[in-house]
């Protein structure tokens, strides 16, 4: 058998193929099984993801047409928010605010000094947009939405992960539907809002789906039930809509993942690139 | 037979690289050999037209522009009508096309094969299988090899590559390894180049003078991700922290640079560590020759001539086992390390303890044995052997 080597001739014709040609060939060395429910339970980030920007939607609308007072709107998802803070300490037992070493009152002056700079600033907000066309807020919100929901971080490790993208799209769009209401109240609930389910929800939601699996998948149920309930008592068709996709989303998309797992044929060999697994954080900038 | 061969590459003088001097001295050794060689490569900058070099090798610049990283656009049909021009006008019989990254070569094989002539494909680097720009590359070599004759490739590894990526049966690619001019790397004191001025010498490391002040590492790569340049800081930061005795020169410009220089400002090794930017192609030995070890940290290599070119000039070579490279030199006179930087660590301070207690081969008796592996004459003739193959092969 002919050696692998340049710097001897080993009296062979260039062009002979030995025995030992793409020996080191590896195919699909690191495809990793998918089992058909875990990708389900997984997919369960991607519908509650989308459970909250329909949700935003919603209570905007609902503001739009006066169902929705301000003031409820504010009081509840502060509330909330509360109640989201209490047990984003709770659930670690405290572990991850000791290694932060952040106060209760350091995060209480935060919470200050953004309510009240975004209720001095929403008279402003509120007549940003004024002189745009309400047909490009529309187009402009639902870009930022749908992009909003493409840069998430789902838990993936993919370039296309952006958290910080995201959530400025995000909020850009809620900036954009705010100054379509009708006060500056409205405004400033409507960014308050956004900035709970956009900025702090995924936090806990992140750390609710480490603790526990069963806390996610029944998560994950009530955000389909109540978007989809809230969808039919506005727009019926869009519930329709609203049920065809969570079910392409939860039940054939990871199907068909799972079943396309059979084409892949990756190759490797001493061709590749090598990668570098050190941890060079220190080293570089 | 003779033949009458067009190169035709975007890469080539004046810009400087693996594939730029290939060319050229594959080329001179097939003049030599009697053959008829014209190169073919897009302008570069005012060079346009015919240039001659010496013994006459003519080179056609055409007004072509580039359009990323010195490769023109790949339409296939712009340059149709200026190849065509120079195969009626040379008579040209065998067309050699070189590298994957040259959109150029692409047509030229493509073209070759639309008017019947033998074409030759060299292949200088390894693609993986993964990426997106690889992905769409395979295509491309897959379409454009479609026309061509035979390939070469300049080792086992870029033959596997070359197969599996063009679909190419394994018999019509040939392993043609790269060679090295030794004359021009060989060991001894810095002084052999009468073209180096007062200025070049002020650039050059201050341990040629103080040889006895330690061990000199030497790095000369461009300064690019794949050549490892995140991998060489980490190795830097600790060899610096670990090893007092060791100095560092790195030869080569690119954009990765400021990586380096953050690193000498962080951990102040301005005494220890010599950064001298872009060489020319004549300086390389003088920095080489005034090292004792070779590092190269490359992340994927099809044959990597750096590290035949300081084993040339008899350093002891500490390289990433990536690629081609361990079939380039034998396991006596190259270290290979996972690229890791504990390994290369390790495999620099192993060479760095062996100068130390004086059991490194001796320059001169390293330098012969590496003359004897290549020379770019044995390349020109197995090459010439692929030509006759094709166009007999062609003539049938």
């Amino acid at each position: 058998m002919a050696r692998k080597v340049l710097y001897e001739r080993s009296g062979l014709p260039d062009n002979h193929v030995s025995r030992n040609f793409l020996e080191t060939l590896r195919r699909n060395v690191r495809v990793r099984k998918y089992s058909y429910w875990s990708v389900v339970y997984e997919s369960g980030v991607v519908t509650q993801q989308l459970g909250s920007v329909c949700i935003f939607v919603l209570c905007w609308w609902l503001m739009e047409t006066g169902t929705l007072v301000p003031s409820q709107l504010f009081t509840s998802s502060l509330a909330l928010s509360f109640l989201g803070y209490y047990l984003y300490d709770v659930i670690d037992g405290g572990t991850g605010r000791r290694c932060s070493g952040r106060t209760r009152l350091a995060d209480l002056k935060s919470v200050l000094i953004f309510l009240s700079f975004t209720y001095g600033l929403s008279p402003l907000l509120k007549t940003l947009t004024e002189t745009i066309s309400t047909d490009t807020i529309y187009a402009m919100t639902t870009f930022m939405l749908l992009g909003h929901l493409l840069f998430f971080d789902y838990g993936a490790n993919a370039a296309i992960v952006s958290s910080g993208l995201s959530l400025n799209m995000a909020l850009f769009a809620s900036v954009c539907l705010a100054s379509r209401l009708a006060g500056p109240l409205h405004t400033f609930t409507l960014i308050t809002f956004a900035c709970e389910l956009f900025a702090l929800w995924p936090l806990l939601q992140k750390k609710l789906k480490k603790q526990s699996t069963g806390c996610h998948g029944m998560l994950t149920v009530l955000f389909a039930v109540v978007v989809v309930t809230a969808l039919a008592m506005v727009a019926p068709a869009c519930a329709a809509l609203a049920i065809v996709l969570l079910f392409l989303l939860s039940f054939l998309i990871p199907l068909w993942l799972v079943k396309l797992q059979l084409y892949k044929d990756n190759i490797h060999g001493p061709w590749d690139e090598a990668e570098i697994k050190d941890d060079l954080s220190g080293v570089l900038h | 037979m003779p033949h009458s061969i067009c190169m035709v590459s975007d890469f080539f003088h004046p810009n400087a690289g693996g594939v730029e001097s290939h060319v050229y001295q594959l080329s001179q050794c097939l003049v030599e050999r009697g053959h008829r060689v014209v190169v073919v490569t897009h302008a570069y900058g005012d060079r346009a037209g015919i240039r001659y070099l010496t013994n006459g090798l003519r080179v056609y610049y055409l007004p072509l522009r580039p359009m990323y990283n010195q490769a023109t656009a790949p339409t296939l049909f712009h340059s149709l009508a200026l190849l065509r021009c120079v195969f009626i006008r040379e008579h040209v019989t065998v067309v050699h096309a070189h590298s994957a990254f040259s959109s150029l070569a692409h047509d030229a094989l493509f073209h070759a094969a639309s008017f019947g002539l033998a074409s030759i494909f060299t292949d200088h680097s390894l693609f993986g299988f993964a990426d997106v720009s690889s992905v769409l590359t395979n295509a491309l070599l897959r379409a454009s090899l479609g026309g061509a004759t035979r390939a070469i490739c300049v080792s086992h590894t870029g033959r596997e590559n070359t197969a599996l990526r063009a679909a190419m049966p394994p018999g019509r690619i040939s392993v043609i390894p790269n060679a090295v001019d030794a004359t021009r790397f060989t060991p001894g004191p810095p002084t052999g180049n009468p073209d180096s001025t007062c200025h070049d010498r002020a650039h050059l490391p201050r341990s040629v003078d103080r040889r006895c002040a330690g061990v000199t590492v030497v790095i000369i790569s461009r300064l690019v991700y794949r050549k490892g340049v995140d991998l060489l800081a980490g190795v830097l930061a600790q060899l610096a922290a670990t090893r007092s005795d060791l100095n560092f020169v790195i030869g080569g410009e690119g954009p990765k640079r400021i990586v380096l220089e953050e690193l000498r400002e962080q951990h102040c090794l301005h005494d220890r560590v010599t950064l001298l930017g872009a060489l020319d192609h004549r300086q390389v030995r003088d920095v080489l020759v005034g090292g004792d070890i070779f590092l190269n940290t490359s992340l994927t290599e099809a044959f990597c001539m750096a590290i035949v070119e300081a084993a040339s000039c008899g350093l002891q070579v500490v390289s990433t086992h990536v690629g081609g490279v361990p079939e380039v030199l034998p396991p006596d006179l190259l270290t290979l390390c996972k690229p890791t930087v504990r390994d290369l660590c390790a495999g620099v301070i192993a060479a760095a303890d062996r100068l130390l207690a004086g059991k490194a081969p001796d320059r001169a008796t390293t330098h012969a044995r590496v003359r004897d592996f290549y020379d770019w004459r044995d390349v020109a003739s197995r090459t010439e052997k692929v030509s006759n193959d094709d166009s007999s092969q062609n003539d049938n």
